[in-house]
């Protein structure tokens, strides 16, 4: 749920791929061959149609309230609570990464969230995104050079 | 190492995949040059930074609706959901096993039309026993065949068409030709 979350950077259309992958799955299982590890398999499916999702929401040029950047929302009060300072502020710097992550890539984006996120080792993602090991490792380190880029004034 | 290089290497440095030769490499650059320095630890607390995000969790919603999708997707007519078991007749598919038995078929009544049959009568020239000219050890031949043989040469020369046996026969050289010494 994690990856596709911040990979799409939706919660209704994480979900519903998240459930179009448990289907896919279901419907499917009888191609699923005992090579891999389970996991990749899922994480593959789900990076898949996460992939596909964002193709097509290029394509109608929707924007969602909820891919709005922290700036754009004027709904959102703050609140008035003096405990909740932490939480405020580690909600600014989720939301912040969260942006980062967003203008990644997409090649990117998937083996930043599988590492530095999903905790998997180089190999499971080289498996997971079907590219050689060096070029995953490559991709990481770009990919984490371009975050300390956005995320430099976050200190 | 130059920026470049160290650049590469910062994501193997973290890792703590780098050998020991290059991360000394590294680590020479990193304490020469502020900035580089700065880089690897803005990095390094990103890293820490992504790992203390919170999960994310599904709504309440999420498993009734895939339930739900699961049963429409079973009851769906044009797509049902299918359990293939696996099919193999001798470890060949369905298809390959009709194939095989075709060839296999097919073989066998060839075979059969092209046995020859026991009863029919065999047509066949008895095989040719006679000298064959040219041959080292010719073999004993029998009187009363080499007789009938001859007879049937001479007759197939007397009846042939070809004329040139006859002359080639008949051709003597007689005095035309001359032996001289060589005058060398």
């Amino acid at each position: 749920m994690t990856f596709v979350y911040r990979f799409v950077n939706d919660m209704e259309q994480a979900e519903d791929i998240i459930q179009d992958t448990m289907l896919k799955l279901y419907t499917h299982k009888h191609y699923y061959r005992n090579i891999a590890k389970f996991s990749t398999w899922i994480y593959t499916i789900a990076g898949n149609l996460a992939k596909t999702e964002l193709r097509k929401r290029k394509n109608r040029k929707v924007t969602n309230i909820s891919q709005m950047g922290p700036e754009d929302r004027d709904y959102e009060l703050p609140s008035v609570a003096p405990e909740t300072d932490e939480v405020v502020q580690s909600e600014y710097i989720e939301k912040k990464i969260q942006a980062a992550i967003q203008n990644l890539p997409l090649h990117f984006r998937t083996v930043t969230i599988l590492r530095d996120i999903q905790e998997l080792s180089y190999e499971e993602i080289s498996k997971i995104v079907e590219v050689p090991l060096g070029t995953v490792k490559s991709r990481i380190n770009r990919a984490r050079l371009q975050l300390q880029k956005e995320l430099k004034d976050l200190k | 190492m130059d920026r470049y290089q160290f650049e590469d290497a910062i994501s193997a440095y973290l890792d703590n995949e780098l050998p020991l030769s290059e991360r000394k490499a590294f680590e020479d650059f990193m304490n020469t040059n502020p900035d580089a320095k700065n880089l690897v630890d803005s990095i390094r607390t990103n890293m820490t930074s992504f790992k203390t995000l919170s999960p994310i969790k599904a709504s309440n919603g999420f498993m009734p609706n895939l339930h739900k999708k699961i049963e429409f997707e079973k009851n769906r007519p044009s797509k049902k959901i299918v359990n293939r078991p696996s099919k193999t007749l001798f470890g060949f598919t369905p298809l390959y096993a009709g194939i095989m038995t075709v060839l296999v078929v097919s073989f066998i009544t060839v075979g059969v039309n092209l046995w020859p049959e026991s009863n029919s009568p065999v047509n066949t020239l008895p095989a040719y026993t006679g000298n064959i000219s040219g041959s080292p050890n010719p073999a004993p031949r029998n009187p009363s065949i080499g007789t009938n043989q001859d007879a049937i040469l001479a007759a197939s020369e007397s009846d042939s068409a070809d004329t040139t046996i006859q002359k080639k026969k008949n051709f003597k050289l007689g005095n035309q030709v001359k032996f001289v010494k060589d005058q060398r």
